[in-house]
């Protein structure tokens, strides 16, 4: 019993009872063949795309700071990589370091902008998503007189970023979905960086006094989350062939709403990389899940919000239980 | 009831029941995403050509992605998805070739009949082993619309785009400019950012502007029924009705009476009713009965609806499906 | 306790209605000078580049057109943040307001005052969920809003196609509805303009005279401190969303009397622009400290930049980065700004 009210207090327990809600809803509610909700690998790819962005944005958020200009980094690394490589024929080793290097700059610009001066991060990150939506236009047309660039990667940039594995369904990013995960949950949970994190995300001028090099954290914190996401563009331009300028807008609401989902709080301090993952695969079976029912696809929407709603009213009360409880012996907690 | 009577009623029931469950076709249609005027016909006519196919126990379920932020990815995942969920069928519009091709390929590799429609034309069919094509094709309804305006005198365009980087949006636009290049005139494409897409008031503010900014611009493209009233509200507000003619993509209701009272010069049909149910009822009856429709390429569109045809026209738009 | 000083430690934070000292410095120091100061190089900015045409009618009115729908729904959600809270889910009422009333009047036939009201409430009531939702759990405004912009994105959708069979209602107004809501004064400005002046000068009075202001600050400030100071923050969190479902509610019925359709999708956009013309008028996403005149000076410079790349010989694709340079050049204006108004103020109260 010990170990069972252990596990439920942990931050991620609430996340895996919301990824079970959400299964049993569709498998009694919509009719789904549980068999072929497995099968398939569209939901897995997809919470692999939104996953590898959530991990650095949980960490980041964890650490009280949010990030929402990822929305239109995703595009920008996939558009980066698909100029360079398919538009002007340079090898893909460029195509791929041209992403990360646009990464790395947003995210330092960031996390300049962040440390530098008192404007909350939601509003710096919401300028340079604005900002960087025109630049990625603006440059596609500048380049390429269009805004969708074609390009075709060889085989070993394929292989290790663009695969298609199993047979022909999942893609390589979920191998590196669980890879990032693990160096995450690493971090978090186990060196002194993922106490920084947390101390930070309690008490950023206490941590300061500590000792923690808060500033530094911060900006590094927000090149892994700009990053990351125009990793994943990258990711997909090779698997796909082809990128395309977009918004991004929708990416930024379900990347955060898989992290919250995962049990971080929006105040920061408190959450988990396994809650975070798990969150993420919620959200992707809430989302595609929906296509596997009988329900027609016009209420898709509506399942989302409520789906999303009730995850949430659970994993706040998990959380207040697990805080709540005090352990009757004077065992570990 | 007699007991002969009875045992052929049940051998007949039971023979239907076989051949029904053994034959029936589950069809999975790619499509928009539901709440797009557009594709919201598409949908209909998908779902009244599935009628047929549930009373001989088979489905149509339409996949959709939730925006057109990834366009080609996300609409190739719901290629191979549907190829998971088990279909028996499938129909599905090759938006982005270079993203969407291998998809498809797996699709004809797993022996499931393919019918590309709205876009690919009937290339992509033939590139890609597809028993047909069925649709309009996006730039050559742009070039109707910009050699229709062209024609009628007006030879300075601006195609109105308001989510660059759709792969479609830019196929009308192209068109459309070289349908006036080519009788005449010269086009050129106003780009609205992101945050103006869904926008009414954006969108006629953003064409007001332009418009007075550029005084020799004398039509206009816009694509779908919101921007085709924002920009009609936006060529008012400068003063330059009657001056400026506008061509729409797709129509509703308030379209129709905006070319009736001379507001709108005209609408570009694609016919996307037809798109959805010819699409599933070729794959339907093949899946059911072996049939095919020898005619390669199936055009729905594009037809251009104007003052002299809107009243035959209307009576469809009230039904929901033009 | 002091009225109306929201969080007393940090320098975070400013009560805007305290400073009524006339002097001129004082005037100075305020940080809505920070937003005007912005809107004044902003609109010279583009005067200059824009010329004539952008000074003329059609230039102000171009602006102001924009200014009134995404201001009249910027007001509500400045004072949901000088509460603490977010509202993004109005990105979907706007549309639900729009369909709600489309339907009543141009599909049931029923008379326009109806209609508009019928869209009106389901906005109020879409408020109403999401204040019950926020102030009955622990939830983060954030998120219930997210969800309940999904839900309400997707029962417009269902029954829009499930009662009309279509995603878009048109609609012809009559003719006193749209002279009050769908007009253009001389082809050019709005009548919603004159609405959105009218909000202000009503939420104006909410926030700075009326105590539901003082209110509104202390929930922002601290949120237990004003609960224990008595002040029924449930009550003031419930009204707020309430009103901000009622003026997107509100910008979705004059859509539909000015463009005569209304469409399910839509409306997203004023999501971020809002909050963008809020931040930029100087209200903190901590909560606790703005101004209306702030929120109306915000709206403006937004508007202004928005529009004017059009009157400019910029290629149109540069707008996006034009507006995200501003918007941090105005939010570090601000911030300047705020930082020297509270060294003066302190300075002030230490000498």
């Amino acid at each position: 019993m010990d170990l069972v009210s252990n596990l439920l207090r942990r931050p991620a327990a609430a996340s895996v009872l919301s990824l079970i809600g959400v299964l049993v809803f569709y498998v009694v509610f919509g009719g789904v063949d549980f068999g072929k909700l497995m099968n398939a690998a569209s939901w897995v790819n997809y919470a692999a795309r939104i996953g590898i962005v959530a991990l650095p944005i949980g960490l980041l958020m964890i650490s009280g700071e949010i990030d929402i200009s990822i929305g239109a980094m995703i595009p920008a690394g996939a558009m980066t990589t698909a100029i360079i490589s398919g538009y002007f024929e340079l090898p893909i080793i460029f195509g791929i370091l041209g992403a990360l290097l646009i990464g790395v700059l947003v995210g330092t610009i960031n996390g300049l902008l962040a440390v530098r001066t008192k404007v909350p991060t939601l509003i710096i990150t919401l300028a340079t998503l604005v900002g960087m939506q025109g630049v990625v236009l603006a440059g596609s047309k500048l380049f390429t007189g269009s805004a969708s660039v074609p390009l075709t990667a060889p085989e070993w940039a394929k292989t290790i970023f663009g695969q298609l594995m199993f047979g022909g369904s999942h893609q390589v990013v979920i191998v590196w979905w669980v890879i990032l995960a693990v160096i995450f949950w690493f971090v978090l949970h186990q060196t002194k960086y993922g106490n920084w994190i947390y101390a930070i995300g309690g008490d950023r001028e206490s941590a300061r006094n500590a000792g923690i090099p808060v500033n530094s954290m911060t900006i590094l914190l927000f090149i892994l989350t700009a990053t990351s996401a125009s990793f994943v563009g990258m990711c997909h331009a090779i698997l796909f062939n082809s990128a395309q300028v977009s918004g991004g807008m929708n990416d930024i609401f379900n990347i955060i709403v898989s992290v919250v989902v995962g049990g971080v709080l929006l105040t920061g301090g408190f959450g988990s990389i396994l809650g975070v993952f798990v969150g993420a695969l919620t959200f992707a079976v809430v989302n595609k899940g929906i296509d596997f029912t009988a329900i027609d696809r016009n209420w898709s929407n509506l399942i989302i919000g409520v789906m999303l709603v009730a995850a949430m009213l659970l994993n706040n009360t998990f959380r207040e239980m697990a805080l709540r409880y005090t352990p009757k012996k004077g065992g570990k907690s | 009831m007699n007991i002969v009577k009875l045992a052929k009623l049940m051998a007949v029931s039971a023979f239907s029941l076989v051949t029904t469950t053994v034959f029936a076709a589950d069809i999975f249609v790619i499509g928009g995403k539901p709440d797009d005027p557009f594709w919201s016909r598409v949908k209909k006519g998908a779902e009244d050509a599935g009628v047929v196919a549930a009373s001989q126990g088979g489905s149509v379920t339409w996949l959709g992605p939730q925006n057109y932020d990834n366009l080609g990815p996300d609409a190739a995942e719901l290629i191979r998805q549907a190829i998971d969920q088990g279909a028996d069928a499938i129909v599905g519009p090759d938006w982005v070739p270079e993203a969407m091709d291998p998809a498809f390929k797996a699709v004809v590799a797993a022996g499931i009949p393919l019918v590309i429609y709205n876009a690919g034309g009937i290339e992509a069919a033939d590139r890609l082993g597809a028993m047909n094509y069925v649709g309009a094709v996006d730039y050559k309804s742009g070039y109707a619309g910009g050699q229709y305006l062209a024609k009628a005198g007006q030879t300075n365009g601006a195609c109105i785009n308001t989510l660059p980087g759709a792969a479609n949006i830019e196929a009308f636009c192209n068109g459309f400019n070289d349908g006036m290049k080519e009788n005449g005139g010269s086009g050129s494409v106003l780009q609205l950012p992101a945050t103006a897409f869904g926008d009414s008031t954006a969108v006629a503010q953003a064409v007001r502007a332009h418009l007075l900014k550029n005084p020799r611009i004398n039509a206009m493209f816009a694509i779908g029924d919101q921007d085709t009233n924002a920009a009609i509200s936006g060529i008012q507000q400068a003063g330059k009705t009657g001056a400026v003619h506008i061509c729409g993509m797709n129509f509703n209701d308030s379209i129709l009476a905006n070319i009736k009272s001379g507001t709108q010069a005209c609408a570009i049909d694609q016919q996307g009713y037809q798109q959805g149910f010819f699409a599933v009822s070729i794959l339907n009856n093949h899946v059911m009965y072996g049939t095919t429709i020898p005619t390669r390429e199936i055009l729905t569109g594009p037809g251009v609806v104007d003052a002299s045809n809107v009243d035959l026209v209307m009576a469809g738009v009230k039904a929901g499906a033009r | 306790m002091p009225k109306n000083t929201g969080n007393v430690q940090t320098m975070s934070t400013h009560s805007s209605s305290e400073t009524k000292r006339g002097s001129l410095a004082a005037l100075a120091r305020r940080p809505e000078t920070g937003s005007l100061i912005g809107f004044i190089v902003v609109f010279t900015f583009f005067s200059i580049l824009g010329g004539s045409v952008f000074m003329g009618p059609a230039g102000w009115s171009s602006w102001l057109n924009i200014a009134a729908e995404v201001g009249i729904i910027a007001l509500p959600v400045g004072l949901l943040m000088i509460a603490g809270e977010f509202d993004i889910s109005v990105g979907s009422i706007v549309p639900a307001a729009s369909m709600t009333t489309a339907m009543m009047a141009g599909n049931y036939d029923l008379p326009a005052l109806v209609a508009i009201c019928g869209g009106l409430g389901v906005g109020v009531l879409i408020g109403f969920v999401n204040g019950f939702l926020v102030t009955r759990t622990s939830i983060p405004s954030l998120i219930v809003t997210i969800g309940v912009m999904f839900a309400v994105m997707g029962l417009t959708l269902g029954l829009a196609v499930l009662i009309k069979g279509s995603t878009s209602v048109s609609y012809v107004p009559a003719p006193l509805a749209k002279a009050m809501l769908g007009q253009f004064i001389n082809y050019m400005f709005n009548v919603s303009i004159f609405w959105w002046l009218g909000f202000v000068l009503i939420f104006f009075y909410i926030l700075h005279i009326s105590p539901i202001g003082n209110w509104i600050f202390a929930t922002g400030g601290d949120r237990q401190s004003a609960r224990n100071a008595g002040i029924p923050i449930n009550k003031v969190t419930i009204g707020l969303f309430m009103a901000s479902g009622f003026c997107a509610a509100f910008v979705g019925v004059v859509q539909v009397m000015t463009y005569q359709q209304a469409q399910v999708a839509g409306g997203q956009a004023f999501i971020f622009n809002s909050i963008m013309c809020v931040v930029i008028g100087g209200v903190l996403l901590t909560g606790g400290a703005g101004s209306i005149v702030g929120i109306l000076l915000g709206t403006m410079t937004f508007s202004v930049v928005n529009q004017g790349v059009f009157f400019v010989s910029f290629d149109p694709n540069i707008g996006s980065i034009i507006v995200g340079i501003l918007l941090l050049a105005a939010v570090l204006s601000n911030d300047t700004f705020r930082t020297l108004a509270f060294s003066a103020a302190t300075k002030k109260s230490r000498g």
